[in-house]
């Protein structure tokens, strides 16, 4: 074999290695966002009250996520994840203030139709007895705004370690924090959940 | 009284059930955009990135229609707009803010059109 015809080989082996760790980096991203994205269009859509805008969001966080660090190991793509949406999140509640005092400005005000309705933007049950259907909803509506009404650093350190259940130290990345100040967040929102909703806390679906 | 409260985890554990319950509930228009928001992320991140020149019409325009607005409203100085426009300006001119400049637009245009009701 010439040493032309070597390098040749060489090469295309290389290249024909590249295309599949590419291949499979993007089925493995495909896989990580297939499993976090209904979670992550909850907590987006909780905080910022607008499926639509949710929907927008992480869809940002996605292709941020796969451009800016797909070839960061796997292990780290949850907490990197919820980062860019929890900046997604902030930006856009800034970019809403902005707006309110342009609209003040102008003197048009807030729309009617931007007023959040809890009720009607519960999620439609499925599957369950009317009973349950009840009860949860009401439930998950309560919560709901109990969670809403929290400070924005409480609400994210409450929702990334419950909801999408990180450890604090991947909270502490998501949130751009030290794990103390996720400690202090998460434990100051968990007693002021207590205190809105009841000694009893959130009451419906568990299946104790 | 105390040890009838339920503890943290107690709270913790029952509001992540209500949470995974309404995530089990989206519909399927919502997954199915969801789906779809997935795919367009990886073909995005396989196309050369164009990203930041993807914005400077945006951009562009949106200064435009501030510009328009602020000089079409009649008795509204963009003086008033100032002591909050350094902090504002990074997010009027942001990428994602067309949309609201349409709509600001839109109002203009329409103060326009009453005004010259008012004239007719």
């Amino acid at each position: 074999m010439s040493t032309a015809t070597a390098t040749y080989a060489v090469s295309w082996a290389s290249e024909q290695s590249t295309g599949t760790r590419a291949l499979q980096q993007e089925q493995q991203l495909n896989r990580f966002l297939a499993e976090v994205e209904r979670r992550a269009l909850r907590i987006a859509e909780i905080g910022v009250r607008d499926r639509d805008d949710a929907l927008d969001l992480v869809q940002d966080a996605m292709i941020k996520l796969v451009r800016k660090y797909g070839d960061r190991p796997s292990t780290e793509w949850t907490p990197l994840f919820y980062r860019i949406l929890q900046n997604g999140v902030r930006d856009w509640h800034r970019r809403q203030a902005v707006r309110n005092r342009v609209m003040v400005w102008l003197g048009r005000g807030a729309s009617p139709d931007d007023e959040y309705d809890l009720v009607a933007a519960a999620p439609d049950p499925i599957g369950r007895s009317p009973d349950e259907e009840l009860q949860n909803s009401e439930a998950m509506v309560s919560l709901e705004a109990a969670v809403q009404a929290l400070p924005a650093r409480q609400r994210e350190a409450f929702m990334l370690r419950t909801f999408e259940g990180l450890d604090v130290a991947g909270t502490a990345i998501a949130m751009s924090c030290s794990q103390g100040s996720v400690k202090t967040h998460y434990s100051r929102a968990i007693h002021s959940l207590r205190e809105t909703l009841g000694e009893h806390g959130p009451e419906g679906s568990e299946d104790e | 009284m105390n040890d009838m409260k339920k503890s943290d985890e107690q709270i913790a554990r029952e509001a992540k059930a209500l949470f995974d319950a309404s995530v089990d509930e989206l519909d399927a228009a919502t997954l199915s955009t969801l789906n779809q928001g997935r795919h367009r992320a990886l073909e995005e991140a396989r196309s050369p990135r164009g990203d930041l020149l993807r914005w400077v019409p945006a951009a562009g325009v949106a200064a435009a229609v501030l510009v328009g607005v602020m000089v079409t409203l009649p008795g509204q100085g963009p003086i008033e707009v100032m002591p909050t426009a350094v902090a504002d300006m990074e997010i009027l001119l942001g990428e994602d803010s067309l949309e609201m400049f349409e709509e600001l637009e839109f109002y203009a245009v329409l103060d326009v059109i009453d005004e010259s009701d008012d004239v007719g």
